[in-house]
């Protein structure tokens, strides 16, 4: 994309060059304005556990807030010429089914019909049952820290695949300060040390994150359906999240050929369009089509049906290669900024002191660290309270 | 008897000196006695006329009285005195019967007529006729040169003996004050009606029953001329014609007369310089690429685009050819400047259809610009002075008349001036482009003629001291002509092109690197052109291309870079045809052409080439293998006919029907996923996994004068078929991209349109004014939903735009002053909006529309220009002229380029017009 900046830059040089204004306006065409509100759907038809799909509708572009979910609408799976199995609302615009079996090969499609009264329907398609991750490995290379998936199918149904990851890993903060800054009056405050108990910053905190990457392979076009040594993931080789603990966990899906298009379009989609010097985006829609009869509206997403295989595994700080040395996350939090409390001279007296400390640490967002000669150390809550950036749940699978 | 007399009268406007006491007069003694020491020759005469009873006819230049007799003779016949006299001079004599005796300079006058003169009407033409009384008078035309004139009532007889069977006579329109060739003058002869126009070299060759005609010679920008010629054998005759000084406007279009009928020639637009300087431009300088955009059936994406879209064809397909050397980009400044200098230009051909069998490579067009032969008799020069570049132009003769050169250059200032500005930023910054060009031209003899032409051009930006950005075309050519006889002459040419990029990121050690991309072209060709009779032109040749393209490399640029190197396999490939056309004219009516064309192209080694899993979508994950071949060995073989076939019927003397059908074959594209063409897009060979390009094309064309011939009217439509072009999947990488052929679809075309064109000619008011209505649709539904676009169903290709409108026209008040109106609308080129958001697989997405489902506004600007001419003395030091323009005079704001932007987390759409309000322009040209 840098050349692309590169032109955009020498247009305007190339304005200033000829004593012109260009002008630059914004641009809203009516259809944008006034998008479409479409449905989206997410998620897939369990073949092996309980569905979960969550509804929504579509933005416009200048909206900051999230999709509103669709709520109150009837989802039911139906086997064709089978049974029809419904969907509950779990949480607004979450739906949820009890387990399903479905035998592999059998056609099921999802049925939806919004409080509105529309009825949508996804195309049938065939369960696919997904084969087991064969493994999980890392490797501490050259180009990073890799995690290789292997698979294979000896049927050669599959074919397809589609992962999802996640990723936990534990952090410890570098600094558990002593001190700790109380309230004395309005407006003023003092530092003292820290008695109460528990102690008030947790030792070690948890942070998990979805991978939001399409992540696909097939080995249609292969003689065997093996997936060897896929690279699902990188890691920077010093990245603060193998620090202490690090887990990640993969989610397989064999998909029919029709969704995996569907999803590698869609993970090459990007965002920056339009321009003479962008891209042409593609377009797509999925499986999911209105039944109503004349001006249904189309909407987004694309149902599949299938099993789901996962697995997990950790790197522990103690598996990692001699020489290894990953960042702590706190780099940022050193060296400690300075709070000075004796100058100018002569040293400003102490009821001074009490409202520059109320001044400093009272709103919470900083906290004191040591105490030193010339006043107070400090630094952002962030470098102390490891719940700025997760959770002290322990994670149950930890 | 009525012929006689006006051959004598010609003859005595030519001699100037008139009949003194003309009568008749018995031929009486014919000896001559005497002893001449140093005799003036009008002294000598006088002597001769009261010794004999001849009288002398001549002009007193030639011989002048400086010329002294010195001889010896006792009664010699007058004959052997004259001979004596004149051997080893410059001068001629001719004896009559009747007594008269003619001296003449360089050619002798034929006294008595030729046989076929006298032969009853009917089995000959009625050439002579014409030159009737009143039209002999000499002053009839006196602005004329001189040599002009005199070779107007001049009668060349051309060739020895007297067979009455076809005779070829051949040679060269060059102009008579720079001895340049004239390029596409029409020379004929009205009764019978034969004719033909000149080549590229000013060259013509014409066969006629032997007899006497009268030759009319037309051509842009020239004074008419005609020659009369006795045609007695197969010969030359080089012919001068004046410039025409004072009325360019009308004559360039007068050039052009009732040719849009007579030819069988469709879908061709030629645009002469001093048209092109007329119309107004964003920055004064006149651009070749901007004119050929107002004319139908040539559009572009947007108004900085010089990529130019012919009927509904890619801006790839164009083979833009400079004195026949490919210019792979041929624009400076992102595409706002073409990179041809306009005082170099002779003019320039588009070719929309019936593509001649010479050319081939490109499926849509031919764009074939040609600079100028240089000036044989003497040194002048030509320049210019406009807001952002300045340019010089020097020609003149090497060897007097037979060798001549041709050099231009061109800069722009905008480097200084950033220099000047206060920004820092923009201080760091640079920005300049350069082209500078030559053309040597060598006669060795009438047989022989070499010509060279060397071309380079660079673009070069730097960005607040972060990225440098350049590019650079380098070409050059080396033709030789060679007459092999009056009905069949052949070119060699030899021709090298390169273009390059490369993009420097300085901006820190650890990523500093250069990416580069290049491709050369070297080809050799054989033309040759046969006259076998007047019913038949063939043209024949032979030609072979070498590509050579290094696709991509990105290397580290500073020691402490940890930028990975990256480098692309090269590739090469020859690409071989031979063609054959001819044209017939089949009867005063029909007039047929057909050629073709059969190319041959191999891929070359060494490569290696990725294999995928047949039938399927080609990605990464049907990668199997790769293969490996060798230096030299062929990897992918295509080839396949061209047929190109035309053919024009005559309704009446003013109207005409014209049909035709070409196919062409394309084996390079170019590799741009953005609409408009930026110059960092790649050129990729034709190999296993990307098929060549296929074009066809039928159109039709009625064409029609009015008042002799001053309006011309023309409606043209086509249809056209496209296969296997390129078009890309939805982002798709295109630098530096190993396995490019998984991002690319070979799509199917198909574009058709009308087009209107109506021309005033001459007068105080001319111009055209054409619309243009066009679609250019695309479909790729070959394969897996993921080779698709839009589920496989036709759309707009990114240059679609059905209506366009162009009104250029001119007004002159005075011979100094005169006024230009550009006024351009078409509709908004398509475009793929990004229409709502949704959050789907953990993250928000973007929804986009149907690809080119929608459009941006409509394009509309009007431009005005007041060119005003110095003073219209023909010697004198300098001329000069001063254009002074306002482009886009209503200040309309045209979307140069809309885009969106992620800010906030909201997408928000911008519109950019860059020439969003009148610019005001000046420039002043200078020649002398």
């Amino acid at each position: 994309m840098k050349k692309l900046t590169v032109f955009r830059h020498g247009l305007w040089l190339l304005l200033l060059l000829a004593g012109l204004a260009g002008c630059v306006e914004p641009y809203a065409p009516e259809v944008i304005n006034a998008p479409p509100n479409l449905l989206v759907v997410e998620g897939f038809i369990n073949a092996d556990g309980p569905t979960s799909i969550r509804l929504s509708r579509t933005i416009t572009l200048a909206q900051t807030t999230l999709p509103p979910p669709e709520t109150n609408a009837q989802l039911a799976v139906e086997v064709q010429n089978g049974p029809s199995y419904p969907l509950r609302e779990t949480a607004p615009g979450t739906y949820t089914g009890a387990p399903l079996s479905l035998p592999a090969g059998s056609l099921c499609r999802l049925r939806i019909s919004t409080a509105k009264g529309q009825q949508y329907a996804s195309d049938f398609v065939p369960v696919k049952r997904t084969p087991p991750i064969d493994e999980l490995q890392w490797k501490a290379q050259e180009s990073g820290f890799n995690f290789y998936l292997s698979t294979q199918d000896p049927t050669g149904n599959s074919q397809f695949y589609r992962w999802e990851y996640d990723e936990t890993w534990e952090i410890i903060p570098t600094y558990q300060p002593n001190i700790g800054y109380y309230d004395t009056g309005v407006g003023t405050g003092k530092i003292d040390t820290i008695r109460s108990r528990p102690y008030p910053y947790p030792f070690r905190c948890w942070v998990s994150e979805q991978s939001n990457k399409v992540v696909v392979s097939r080995t249609s076009g292969l003689s065997q359906d093996q997936v060897r040594d896929f690279r699902l993931r990188v890691l920077p080789l010093n990245s603060e999240r193998l620090f202490s603990r690090y887990s990640l966990r993969v989610r397989q899906q064999v998909l029919t050929r029709e969704e995996y298009d569907y999803w590698q379009l869609l993970a090459k989609n990007t965002e920056n369009i339009g321009s003479l010097f962008d891209a042409q985006p593609s377009q797509l829609t999925g499986n999911v089509r209105s039944l109503d009869e004349a001006g249904g509206q189309q909407a987004l997403g694309f149902v599949g049906a299938h099993s789901v295989s996962e697995k997990r595994i950790f790197v522990d700080r103690t598996d990692l290669p001699a020489g290894s040395n990953p960042l702590t996350g706190y780099e940022s939090c050193s060296p400690l900024t300075l709070l000075n409390l004796v100058e100018p001279f002569p040293p400003p007296p102490p009821e001074e002191k009490a409202q520059t400390l109320y001044g400093a640490f009272h709103d919470g967002s900083f906290v004191p660290i040591f105490e030193v000669a010339k006043g107070v150390e400090f630094a952002s809550r962030d470098c102390v309270d490891c719940r700025t950036r997760g959770t002290t749940v322990r994670p149950d699978f930890w | 008897m009525k012929h006689l007399y006006s051959f004598l009268l010609l003859l005595s406007v030519l001699l100037l000196i008139g009949p003194r006491g003309y009568g008749q007069q018995q031929p009486g003694a014919k000896t001559v006695t005497g002893n001449f020491t140093r005799v003036p020759f009008g002294q000598f005469v006088r002597e001769l006329e009261t010794q004999t009873d001849y009288r002398f006819y001549y002009d007193n230049t030639a011989p002048p009285d400086s010329f002294r007799v010195s001889l010896e003779a006792r009664e010699l016949p007058l004959a052997t005195v004259l001979r004596r006299v004149f051997e080893g001079t410059a001068y001629r004599f001719a004896l009559t019967p009747d007594g008269r005796a003619f001296i003449t300079s360089e050619v002798s006058i034929e006294p008595e007529l030729s046989r076929l003169f006298f032969r009853p009407a009917g089995t000959l033409s009625e050439g002579p006729v014409a030159a009737a009384p009143e039209d002999l008078t000499p002053t009839a035309a006196p602005t004329r040169s001189r040599y002009v004139t005199v070779a107007e009532y001049k009668v060349y007889e051309i060739g020895t003996g007297g067979g009455s069977g076809p005779v070829t006579l051949a040679g060269h329109i060059r102009d008579v004050k720079s001895g340049e060739p004239v390029i596409g003058a029409t020379i004929y002869s009205e009764n019978p009606s034969v004719g033909t126009s000149t080549d590229q070299f000013g060259f013509y060759s014409l066969t006629l029953p032997a007899g006497r005609y009268t030759l009319q010679i037309r051509s842009v920008g020239s004074k008419n001329t005609r020659r009369q010629v006795i045609l007695r054998g197969s010969g030359r005759l080089e012919i001068e014609v004046e410039e025409d000084v004072t009325t360019l406007k009308e004559v360039v279009i007068e050039g052009e007369k009732d040719k849009n009928i007579s030819s069988t020639q469709m879908g061709l637009e030629k645009l002469d310089i001093k048209t092109i300087k007329q119309v107004p431009t964003a920055f004064g300088e006149a651009d070749i690429l901007r004119v050929v955009l107002t004319l139908p059936g040539v559009k572009s994406v947007g108004e900085g685009s010089t990529g130019l879209n012919v009927r509904g064809g890619a801006t790839d397909q164009n083979l833009i050819l400079f004195n026949d050397m490919t210019v792979y980009n041929p624009s400076h400044l992102f595409g706002f400047f073409s990179a041809f200098n306009p005082d170099m230009l002779q003019g320039v051909e588009l070719y929309k259809s019936a593509m001649p069998a010479k050319y081939g490579g490109r499926l849509s067009s031919v764009l074939d610009i040609t600079t100028r032969e240089g000036n044989k008799k003497k040194f002048s020069g030509a320049g210019g002075i406009g807001p952002l570049t300045s340019r010089l132009t020097l020609e003149g003769p090497i060897i007097k008349e037979k060798s001549s050169f041709l050099v231009g250059a061109r800069a722009s200032y905008s480097d200084w001036l950033l220099k000047r500005l206060s920004d820092s930023k923009f201080r760091q910054s640079s920005a300049g482009f350069s082209d500078f060009s030559a053309h040597l031209s060598h006669q060795f003899s009438d047989r022989d003629a070499v010509y060279a032409t060397g071309y380079y051009s660079t673009d070069r930006f730097r960005l607040a001291s972060d990225t440098t950005y350049r590019y650079a075309n380098k070409s050059a050519s080396l033709k030789w002509r060679h007459n092999f006889s009056n009905q069949l002459y052949g070119v060699l040419t030899g021709a090298f092109s390169h273009y390059d990029y490369d993009i420097t990121s300085e901006d820190n050690e650890v990523n500093s690197s250069r990416l580069q991309y290049s491709i050369n072209q070297t080809s050799l060709r054989a033309d040759f052109s046969y006259y076998p009779n007047p019913k038949h032109s063939l043209d024949f040749g032979v030609s072979s291309l070498l590509y050579n393209v290094s696709p991509g490399s990105l290397k580290p640029l500073k020691d402490g870079s940890l930028v990975v190197p990256n480098i692309l396999d090269r590739e090469q490939a020859v690409e071989s045809a031979v063609y054959v056309s001819d044209k017939i004219d089949v009867n005063q009516r029909l007039s047929v052409s057909v050629g073709l064309r059969y190319s041959l192209y191999n891929a070359l080694g060494a490569r290696t080439v990725n294999e995928y899993a047949p039938g399927e979508s080609r990605s990464e994950n049907t990668l199997i293998g790769t293969q490996y071949y060798g230096p030299g060995k062929v990897l992918a073989t295509y080839h396949g006919p061209e047929y190109r076939a035309s053919a024009r019927y005559s309704l009446s003397d003013n109207s005409s029907v014209k049909l035709s059908y070409n196919r062409t074959r394309q084996y390079i594209s170019q590799l741009t996923n953005t609409a408009s063409v930026s110059p960092a897009d790649t050129w990729k060979l034709a190999d296993n996994n990307i098929r060549p390009q296929v074009g066809d094309q039928v159109s039709v064309g009625y064409y029609r004068n009015f008042k002799s011939n001053t309006i011309e009217t023309s409606v043209e439509t086509y249809y056209k078929s496209l296969r296997d072009f390129v078009d890309y999947k939805g982002g798709a990488v295109l630098l530096l991209n190993r396995t490019i052929e998984t991002d690319i679809i070979n799509a199917e075309g198909k574009a058709y349109g009308v087009e209107v064109l109506v021309r005033k000619l001459t007068g105080k008011v001319n111009g055209w004014v054409s619309y243009t209505y066009s679609r250019s649709l695309v479909r790729a539904n070959a394969g897996t939903p993921a080779d698709q676009i839009n589920n496989g169903r036709y759309y707009a290709s990114n240059f679609d735009k059905p209506h366009d409108a162009t009104l250029v026209g001119n007004y002159r008040f005075s011979r100094r002053f005169s006024t230009s109106l550009n006024f351009n609308y078409s509709t908004g080129r398509p475009i793929t909006l990004p229409i709502a958001k949704y959050y789907a697989g953990n993250s928000l997405r973007v929804f986009y529309s149907d690809r080119n489902a929608y459009r941006v506004p409509d394009y509309m600007r009007m431009d005005l220009a007041f060119n005003i001419e110095g003073n219209h003395k023909v010697q004198k030091l300098a001329h000069s002229s001063v254009t002074l323009g306002i482009y886009n005079l209503t200040g309309r704001q045209n979307p140069y380029s809309i885009y969106f932007k992620s800010e906030n987390g909201q997408i928000k759409g911008y519109k950019l017009s860059i020439f969003g309000r009148p610019i005001p322009t000046a420039t002043y040209n200078f020649k002398f």
